[in-house]
């Protein structure tokens, strides 16, 4: 397949930094150079530069960039309280919120020719997969100490020996199944789209997929965010 | 029309993973029964935790599947009760 144009890489390049040609690099720096890391570093300096802009000075009537801030927070936020309730809402407000907008942006900047989904690596989604893993065992024990392991015996003393591999193997399955989830449809939309423009670009084929591309993307930031909610939520409640 | 657009996303948070997770549980429980026969006991039970850890993993995603047919209807449920009180 042709190799896609990342505007940031061609820079790094120009600036002498060695930009690895597969997805992950050899040594530390070209490590650091690969197309998903400094990708993620511009969605992140994105996201703080837009926030610094629109929320530095707070005002009482809002202006269009408060508003818009004030109608995502408040619906995440109630989007929370509904599923968790108040008290863990506000201990993982910080962390799950941080998820859905990186993820949301992560997954629309690949939409931009120039610029590539940090999501569409393995890597990635790997980690916030294994962030929100372990969160959810953290949430379990603090909440029930050791009793936690009864969310893994089933109901019943004699179902023990059929339920405890179900659950630990149902449990291991989450990492898989949520990290494979988010890379999977990123980087079968990136690399759809970038067959298709190599095809027939000059006749708009991407353009369906591109509004597809938006669906997919709005909606997986949604499903990883309302799994992570699911599992602290469940992680949290009494075992049945 | 946002009302629907909205209960469409919902729909498809809720449904939508349901494949992935049934296929991940499947390929963990093959995997786990694969290592077990091959390197904690080098071969010598060959095919069986293979077998046995395929069982358990086709049982692991049925489970999963249940649950959040069970999810979804607990939720619908409490949110009908609530109506009704309000009525």
């Amino acid at each position: 397949m042709e190799h896609p144009i990342l505007f940031i890489s061609i820079i790094l390049e120009k600036l002498g930094l060695p930009v690895p040609h597969g997805f992950v690099g050899n040594g530390l720096l070209e490590q650091l150079c690969a197309p998903y890391m400094t990708y993620t570093w511009l969605v992140m300096v994105f996201l703080f530069v837009v926030s610094k802009m629109t929320l530095g000075n707070l005002e009482m009537v809002p202006g269009g960039g408060q508003n818009f801030w004030e109608i995502l927070i408040g619906g995440l936020d109630d989007f929370f309280v509904e599923n968790m309730g108040r008290e863990m809402a506000d201990a993982l407000f910080p962390m799950l919120t941080t998820f859905a907008l990186y993820i949301a942006v992560g997954n629309l900047i690949g939409l931009i020719p120039g610029f590539m989904s940090p999501t569409s690596n393995l890597n990635t989604t790997l980690a916030l997969t294994i962030i929100v893993w372990v969160t959810h065992h953290v949430i379990g024990f603090r909440a029930h100490g050791f009793n936690y392991y009864k969310h893994f015996i089933g109901p019943m003393w004699w179902l023990i020996p059929l339920m405890l591999p179900i659950e630990l193997i149902s449990n291991v399955a989450r990492l898989l199944s949520l990290s494979i989830r988010l890379f999977g449809n990123i980087m079968a939309k990136e690399t759809l789209l970038g067959i298709l423009f190599m095809l027939a670009g000059a006749f708009f084929a991407p353009l369906p997929i591109m509004m597809l591309g938006v669906l997919v993307s709005l909606v997986q930031a949604m499903v990883f965010v309302l799994l992570a909610v699911v599992y602290c939520a469940q992680a949290q409640e009494h075992a049945h | 029309m946002s009302e629907l657009k909205n209960e469409m996303i919902h729909l498809l948070a809720n449904y939508g993973h349901v494949g992935f997770t049934f296929v991940a549980c499947i390929f963990v429980g093959l995997g786990g029964g694969i290592v077990l026969d091959q390197k904690v006991f080098n071969g010598r039970t060959a095919p069986w935790f293979t077998f046995i850890g395929l069982a358990f993993g086709i049982a692991a995603g049925f489970k999963t599947l249940l649950q959040i047919l069970w999810r979804v209807k607990d939720k619908n449920d409490r949110k009908d009760d609530r109506g009704l009180s309000d009525k």
